[in-house]
Parts: C-alpha cells; structure tokens; sequence
C-alpha cells in the first residue's frame, strides 16, 4: 500500500530545497556512515604515526596468546602471539593511508588532464588517449604489480604509482564524457563567445563546477581500491613485512590458527578491511545519489 | 547507445518512382546504391576484422610495456631473457659472442617479441623449463577458475539486478544490494579461509590440494570450492548488479518496450538483448582484469597450481621469463574477452555495423 | 448508433512529485465517448493529459500512484466491460476543501489487476500506436518479424509463413513501398514515415475493435505528416475502425474526427461533433479552442487579424492546479459579470447545442 499526500498551503518550488533536503534518507546513510570511516581512519592515522597506542602492537604476550576481545583491558583481544589486536590494527592503517592518497592524486590528476584533452578536442588526442586508457586497462592491476616487483622489488610507494596510474582510464574517460556532454550545452560556446581569456580558465570553470564532485567520488573508489591492493600485497607476501602489521600480513599470518577455530586474529582485520572499504564505496555512492538526485529533480 | 540522433536516412524511396502495386514479385529491383542492404562485403566480417585489428595493436602496446618496465629494471634481465629463447646452450655462447656490441633496445624488443609471436617465451629462471610450455600447463587451471567464477558471479547478481529493475525499490532488494556491497568489500583471502575451514570441519579434510582432490571421484566438489570464493569474494558483484540494473532499467522505459506491452507481447522477450544480454557481456568483459587478479590470490588460499600461483611465485624469484609470459597471457585474455563482447554487440545489433566506433567510452 | 464503443467517465490520473510533495493532477476528472466506428480526437497542448488518457485506458502508467478513480466501459461482441473493474477497492482518496489531498492506493495490486484485465484486450481488442516511430519500433528485430509477432499473438494465424503472408498483406495496405523489401528491414533503416505505416500495418493486423493513435504525426517531416493523415482517412473509411486520435494538431485533427474533445490542465473543455467545434467563427465555443483556432497558421488568420494570434501565458501547471476555472489566467474573454466566479469556482460542463458540451461561465446562465 503505497500513501501519497499533498501538504496543503504554497507548494514549494523545489530548486528551493537544497539537495540535502531532497535527498534519499538512504544515501545521508550512506554518506553519514563513510564519513565516519574516514574519520576513524584520519584518527587512526594520526594515531599510529604518533604511535599513541594503548598498547606495543610488536609486544608478545605469551601469557595472553588468542584472549578474546575485552579481556584485560584489550579491547579487541590479542593474536597468537599475545599482542594487542587495536594497536596492530591501528598501525596497519600506515601501510595503506599515505600511499593510498599518492595513488589517488596520481589517478586524479593524470586522469583528469587526459579527460580533459580527450574531451576537449576531440580526433587524433580523443584517440590516442583512448588507445592509452585501453591499454592500461589489458593489465589485471594485481599481475601488473607482480610483473614491477619482479622487476623493481619496489616500496609500497612506487606500487602505489602503478595503482594510480592504473586508475587513470576510469576517471579519464568520466572526465571526457562529461566535458563532451557539457561541451553539448551553450555555455560553454557563450563563455568563449564572452571572450573568456583562455581555455584553462574555462577549463577551470568546468572542472570545479562540474566535475569536482565527479572527482570527490573516483577519490572514494580509488582509496577503496589501494587498500584492497595493499592488503592483498601484503597478505601475499610482497608488502609490509612481520612483525610489522598491515591488515593483510595478519589475515594471512592468523591462517593457520583459524583453521585450528581460533578465528579472531584473522577475521578482525577481515573485518576491518570489510567495514573500511565498504565506507568508502557507501561514501561514493551515497554523495553520488544525492548529487544525481538534486541534479535530477 | 543504440538510437543515433543523427544518421543516414537510408531507406528512400526506389528511384523507379511510381509505387509497387502490389506484393512484391519478380526479379530483384534496382534500388539507388543508398537504399538498405549494403553490397558486396557482409558488414559484420569488416567490423570484426576492424576488432581484431585493434585487439592486435593493444597487444603490440602491451608487450612495450612490459618490455620497458624490464628493460628499465636493475641488472640486466633483458638479456638474460633473450638468452633464456635460445634453449641450445652452445648457441647461447654463440650469441654471447656475437653479441660483442651491445644491441639498441628496440633491436632486442623487436627479436624478444619476434620469438613470443613463435610461441618461444623464454626459460624459467627457476626451473629451466620452457616458459610458454609452462604456462600451458596451468593455463586451463586458472581458465577453469575464471570462466566458473564468472558464472557464479553472474548467477548471483542477475536475479537481484532483474529483481531490482522490474520490481522497483522494494525492502527485499535493498537486502540483496547492500549484500553484495558487503560481499563485494569482503577481503577474498579471508573469504577463503571460511570456506576452507568449513571443508575441514564438514568433511574431514583438508583440501590444501583441492586440484588432486578434483580428481578422486569422491572429493571432486572441492573444486568448485575456489570458484564459488572467488566468485562472490572478488569485490565486481555490486558493479555488476548496479551496471544491469541500471541498464535494465534504462531499457524498461524505452519507447518500444511502451510498444511491445501496448501489444500485448512478451516485454521479456523484447528487452531481453538491449536489457540484459548486452550489458552482461560488457561487464563481464570489462571485469575480466579483476578476475584474474582475484585469481592470483584465490589459488594461494587454495594452493590451486594455476598461472596466478606461477606468477606470485615468479614475482618472489624475480623470474622475469615467467611473470612476462603471464603478463602477455593474462592482457590477451582481457582483449579475447573484449573481443568476444564486441562481437555479441555486432550480432545482436543490426546497426553496429553502420555505427562509427566513436570513442571507448562505452567500453 | 447504439451504445458508445468505449466511454470514460470521470477519469482521474494522478502523479506525484516528490519534491514538491504535491500531486501531478495530469487527468482531473475526464468523460468521453468513442462511437462504433467513429474517430474522436482528443485535442490540446502539451501537458493538458491526452497522452496520460490514452496511457490509462491501455493501462500502461507505470509511475505512482496512476489511475485513481473512473470507469471505463468498453463494449464489443463479447459483451461490456469496465478496464478499471474494483479500482476502488485498490484505492482511498482523502479530500479536503474538495480537493484530493491524499491517495493510498495498493500499487502492486492494481497492477495485476489490470493485466487481468487487459491481457486480453492489449493488441487484439485495442491497439496503439505511438509518436516518434522509429524509436517506438524494436530496433533489434526486423520489421516484419514485430509485425508477425503481433499476428501469431493475435489472431488465428500461427504458422509464420502464414503469418508473414498476412503481414506483407497489411503492409500493402497501409500503402508501403516494396513491402517485400521492407518486411526484412531493421527500423533504423526505414523513414519516419515507413515506420509508421509498419506500425500501423502492426495495429491493425489483429483486427481490433479500436486503435488509440498518439500523436501519430509528430516527430515526423511535414509532408509525410500529410501522407499519413491521408492513410488514416482511408484506412477509416476503409476498415470502419473506430479510432481515438490524440494530437495537438488542429489540422490532422479537422481531417479524421467525427467528434472533438478539447482538453485543457486535465480536464475537457469542450466536447461535440467536429463540424461545429472546429467550424469557423466564435460562435458557442470555449475561448480556449476559439484562441487555438485562431492561431492556426493560415493566410486567413493571418489576415484577418492582422498577424497570427497566439495565446497568450503559459502552460498551465499541472502541479498548482488553479481554484477557479483553469483557463481563466489565458483568457481573453472574460467579462466583469462572470469574473468572480471564473476566479473562484471551476465551471461545468453545459450542453449549448445538442450533443456538443462547453466548460465555460459564459454559458452557464
């Protein structure tokens, strides 16, 4: 049973209503619980590179291996080898933070500066950028990466470049559509018309106005996607080394205990990566229904 | 994507002038060169052989690129590998030899990607063996993980997506979609080890070798074990769902989907290509990168001798002969899959031929 | 004549916006008739609920909440039927200051309810057929084969051959160049024009007791326009077909209908035989179709008023419904004795001449 209802009094125009009144209760959901991740993340980060932690997240325990979560003033238990989960978990977000906003920037930017070339002059640039954004895509991102450590034995830095650069066709060829899509509208021929000194302003025009919330959201993806290759580097080996944590390196170090039914030390950093990447895609896609959503009504 | 606002008016009236009286018969009319059917060459061979093209190029970018990074590593690999295609070791010293002067780099690409199109990919640095020969062997393996995976994927996503789409927002659908954007952000890694350990405790054993155990009659379920993981774990679920949904959504509001219910016909039927079929194959295509590199990490959890597990074991020995190999197999698996939903796009759609391929936005 | 073939009576559709959190009142209480092989036409501006009419008899609204009250009796050999059978048990309206304010309505319900009702009816009792025909047709299958389909669903024939017979059969009657051509022709590469006939050929292949025509002209070039007016005229005179032609064109519209509706903001405001609404002169119209005669583009109008009148003011929103009669801010034929009530109360609709109904203050004294 559906009820719709009509407010008696003026009907308000609804460009009066700012786009978080209209918006989906569902998508501030979404937006409210992403930026709480972040938050938790930027506190998390700032408290591991300050390594104000409640506990030495290298410190053995032997006589409190595997204590679950809230035993003696642990809050999220201990590992198999005694050590204080929350500290490791805290720590691990270095691994994957600074170079994570590196791969962004690097996406960001490349991406955008062919976006915009491709979408602004179209013929033999739209081309070779195509063929470029094609081209990266033939990699899988994970082989790639195999194929530079293999080369380079490369930092997580210089990983995180490869990300970044592997990210560009997504934004490049978001970028480009809008800009053709704008480039449809006369706005854009009534600015150049106006005499508007140079294309880069223009471009700066488009750009901020119209595809920075674009941009906000491929910035969501993108660090949902470097924590996912990070953990994954690491839980195979390649990245962040034992003792030091990363969330990957104690998925994979808990392993064998979880098969034994001690599955905390495994699944509380699963966990984290779970909670953590989904904030970031519900953050994306939340800011992405209200901006469609005031755009559309 | 289907309509052009634009485009030929094809389909003029015959130049013959009068109107056909009546059901056509006879002889074949002589219709002005603009009118329908195009002549000679079948239009779909020229679009595919365009694609192929194409697919090719990308190839020849793919094997510089992977050529660059190893020319630019520390050491020299290059000739390393180079020696590694010359599998006589007295024609090794030979070349050694010959090889007074240092060759240019495009001189050593042009000979290393002469004999990758031969089929000769090098030695292993580990174990000496021909390379391509290698990859052979534990390509099906991984194949056989991709292609099942793909199809637990889509068994997954299809019926919310179509859920979705026809029945509108409903608390059940939200359920489903914000289940596969958990399952989606699920580490795989983990996700394996959950189904690892209820094999244990379910049955008793531990399928570290899932592949052997594929073989005895009794424990061949195991391997469909790392396909279902890496079908739900490899993080394109909710793309998927959100990609059909929206596109199925699209196409329900079209113009001749409004016709085919006034008519009383099969809606299905009638959105069923643009709907369904169509978007399928471009996301699965598109998401073939990410397959494989969940693949990489899925035959880990599970120790499954696949090319994933090669190349991690290649990227520990710094093997470049191998992870090269890998890498040209693997960016060759995305084009034939690109290729292959090209094609299904030309068959399905009988303008496809006539369109201009534009650009690769759409891809 | 007999009893109508179908009659509407008391039609409301609704819509909602739920920005504004206000009703879409696009149908707001619409009663007509369709005669045994008659055309009437449903004449207005975009936005005045003729298309949204058509969509609710064929029930093919998909947003909410749709049709919420009316009846529409449509009678043939097989007996009468209502299209909106037990509406109201699907739907409660809450009205206030007598306006509806509030409408709960079982959406899913009513849903399967009508495609109980119209699976039958769809194609083979009433047809459709819909502007822009190009992007109406199927672009994935060929011409032919939509034509075939709607014959082997519809009628007797079931064996493709014979159905293809009998498609080529209705595309030579609907005048098609080299039908044998063009039945294996993707729409795209057909004219607007040929896509047109194909869909008519597709409308009328199953024989039906009505076509609802939707804007059939529109999208089209101006020439062609004409030619399919002309099939249609023929196509009546030929098939007896009762049809309901919806269009903003006066022109198409003086050449196929029998009977007019002009409907304004979601309501009829005038409804009668054609010859005397679209004849010439003031004489007992509704200042709304005297305004859209007038600003016909023809040499005559042009000279007799010195230029081409056009209506003046906007179209009127379907969302703030005005109190008063809802041509009243348009009108240029008020007079102070009927201003008051033209401000404040909607007129009804009176009959001034036998069989021909004006919704206007003016006549009703």
């Amino acid at each position: 049973m559906k009820r719709y209802s009509q407010t008696t009094g003026e009907v308000g125009e609804s460009s009066d209503l700012s786009p978080w009144k209209t918006a989906d209760a569902l998508d501030l959901v979404y937006v409210g619980y992403g930026l709480l991740i972040v938050v938790l993340v930027l506190v998390s980060y700032v408290l591991g590179a300050f390594t104000w932690l409640p506990y030495d997240p290298e410190q053995i325990r032997v006589d409190l291996l595997n204590a679950p979560p809230g035993s003696a003033g642990h809050l999220l238990g201990t590992d198999f080898l005694g050590r204080d989960i929350l500290s490791r978990l805290i720590v691990g977000i270095q691994a994957y933070f600074l170079p994570g906003l590196l791969a962004i920037v690097i996406s960001l930017l490349l991406g955008t500066t062919l976006g915009a070339l491709a979408g602004y002059r179209s013929g033999e640039v739209e081309t070779l950028v195509t063929y470029f954004n094609n081209l990266v895509d033939s990699f899988p991102r994970l082989v790639l990466i195999l194929l530079v450590i293999a080369a380079f034995k490369p930092g997580i830095y210089y990983i995180m470049v490869v990300v970044g650069v592997t990210g560009v066709p997504a934004v490049a060829s978001l970028i480009a559509g809008k800009i053709e899509f704008l480039g449809q509208k006369n706005f854009i021929e009534a600015a150049h018309v106006l005499g508007l000194p140079s294309r880069v302003i223009l471009l700066k025009h488009i750009l901020w106005h119209h595809c920075m919330p674009l941009l906000v959201i491929q910035a969501t993806i993108g660090m949902g996607e470097a924590i996912l290759i990070e953990t994954s580097l690491s839980y195979l080996g390649f990245g962040v080394q034992e003792p030091t944590p990363s969330w990957g390196n104690m998925v994979q170090a808990g392993a064998n205990y979880f098969f034994q039914g001690k599955f905390w030390p495994s699944t509380a950093p699963a966990l984290s990566i779970l909670f953590t990447i989904l904030g970031f895609h519900l953050l994306g896609d939340g800011l992405n229904g209200i901006l469609e959503g005031s755009a559309g009504k | 994507m289907v309509h052009s606002s634009s485009g030929p008016e094809i389909g003029a009236p015959p130049a013959t002038g009068a109107r056909e009286p009546g059901i056509f018969r006879g002889a074949a009319p002589t219709f002005p060169a603009g009118t329908v059917k195009l002549a000679a060459t079948k239009p779909i061979t020229l679009v595919l052989a365009r694609e192929l093209a194409l697919a090719a190029l990308l190839l020849v970018g793919v094997s510089f690129v992977v050529f660059v990074i190893l020319y630019l590593s520390p050491g020299d690999p290059f000739s390393v590998l180079l020696e590694g295609q010359i599998s006589n070791h007295a024609a090794r010293a030979g070349l050694r030899e010959a090889l007074g002067v240092p060759r240019t780099w495009y001189v050593q690409y042009l000979s290393w990607l002469g004999n990758l199109l031969q089929g000769n990919f090098g030695t292993s640095i580990r174990t000496g063996l021909p390379v391509f020969g290698e990859i052979a062997r534990v390509a099906l393996s991984t194949l056989y993980l991709t292609l099942g995976s793909m199809l637990v994927t889509l068994l997954i996503a299809v019926p919310i997506a179509l859920h979705s789409s026809v029945r509108g927002t409903t608390a059940l659908n939200w359920l489903l979609t914000m289940l596969a954007y958990v399952v989606s952000a699920l580490p795989v890694f983990w996700l394996g080890y959950v189904a690892v350990y209820v094999i244990i405790h379910q049955f008793g054993v531990f399928p570290l070798t899932a592949r052997i155990a594929a073989s005895s009659e009794r424990t061949w379920p195991f391997s469909l074990l790392p396909i279902f993981v890496l079908g739900i774990g490899n993080g394109t679920v909710s793309e998927v769902v959100r990609h059909l949904r929206e596109e199925m959504s699209r196409v329900m509001g079209e113009d001749y989907i409004r016709t085919a219910r006034a008519k009383g016909a099969s809606v299905w039927r009638h959105a069923f290509k643009e709907g369904l079929l169509i978007p399928m194959t471009e996301i699965i295509a598109s998401k073939i990168p990410f397959i494989l590199g969940g693949a990489v990490i899925v035959e880990q959890v599970f120790n499954w001798p696949g090319m994933g597990r090669m190349a991690w074991q290649a990227a520990q020995d710094r093997d470049f002969p191998v992870i090269m190999g890998i890498a040209m197999i693997a960016a060759t698996l995305v084009r034939l899959g690109s290729l292959l939903q090209r094609v299904v796009y030309v068959a399905v759609n009988p303008r496809a031929s006539n369109e201009r391929r534009g650009a690769a936005w759409a891809e | 004549m007999g009893a109508p073939l179908l009659e509407i009576e008391n039609l409301r559709t609704y819509f909602h916006s739920r920005s504004k959190r206000a009703f879409i009142r696009a149908v707001d209480g619409v009663t007509m008739a369709i005669a045994r092989g008659k055309t009437l036409s449903v004449v207005g501006e975009s936005g005045s609920g003729k298309s949204v009419t058509a969509l609710s008899i064929m029930g093919l609204l998909d947003a909410g909440p749709g049709v919420i009250s009316g009846k529409i009796t449509f009678r043939t050999d097989g007996g009468e039927r209502n299209l909106l059978h037990d509406l109201e048990h699907y739907v409660t309206l809450g009205e206030q200051d007598g306006r509806i304010m509030e409408v709960s309505k079982d959406e899913a319900g009513w849903r399967k309810q009508v495609e109980r009702i119209m699976a039958e009816v769809r194609g083979k009792e009433i047809a459709m057929i819909f502007q822009n025909p190009k992007s109406a047709l199927n672009p994935f299958v060929t011409v032919g084969h939509q034509i075939t389909e709607a014959i082997r669903l519809h009628t007797p024939t079931k064996h493709p051959r014979e159905a293809k017979e009998r498609s080529l059969y209705w595309l030579e009657r609907v005048k098609m160049d080299s039908p044998r051509l063009r039945f294996d022709n993707y729409p795209y590469g057909l004219s607007g024009g040929m896509c047109q006939r194909a869909m008519i050929a597709m409308a009328l292949s199953s024989e039906p007791a009505l076509l609802i025509a939707d804007e059939p002209t529109t999208g089209l070039d101006a020439t062609i326009q004409s030619t399919i007016v002309g099939l249609l005229a023929e196509l009546k005179s030929e098939l007896g077909i009762a049809t309901l032609l919806i269009s903003h064109d006066i022109r198409v519209v003086s050449r196929l209908a029998d009977d007019v509706a002009v409907m304004y903001g979601g309501t009829v405001v005038e409804y009668g035989p054609a010859p005397e609404i679209l004849g010439a002169g003031f004489g007992l119209k509704h200042p709304y179709t005297a305004a859209l005669l007038a600003s016909r583009p023809s040499v005559q109008n042009v000279q007799e008023n010195g230029g081409l009148p056009a209506i003046d003011g906007e179209v009127p929103d379907p969302i703030e419904v005005p109190r008063g009669c809802r041509f009243y801010a348009r009108c240029n034929r008020v007079t102070d004795g009927i201003r008051d009530r033209c401000e404040r109360r909607e007129p009804e609709l009176k009959e001034v001449t036998p069989g021909h109904q004006v919704r206007c203050w003016l006549y009703l004294d």
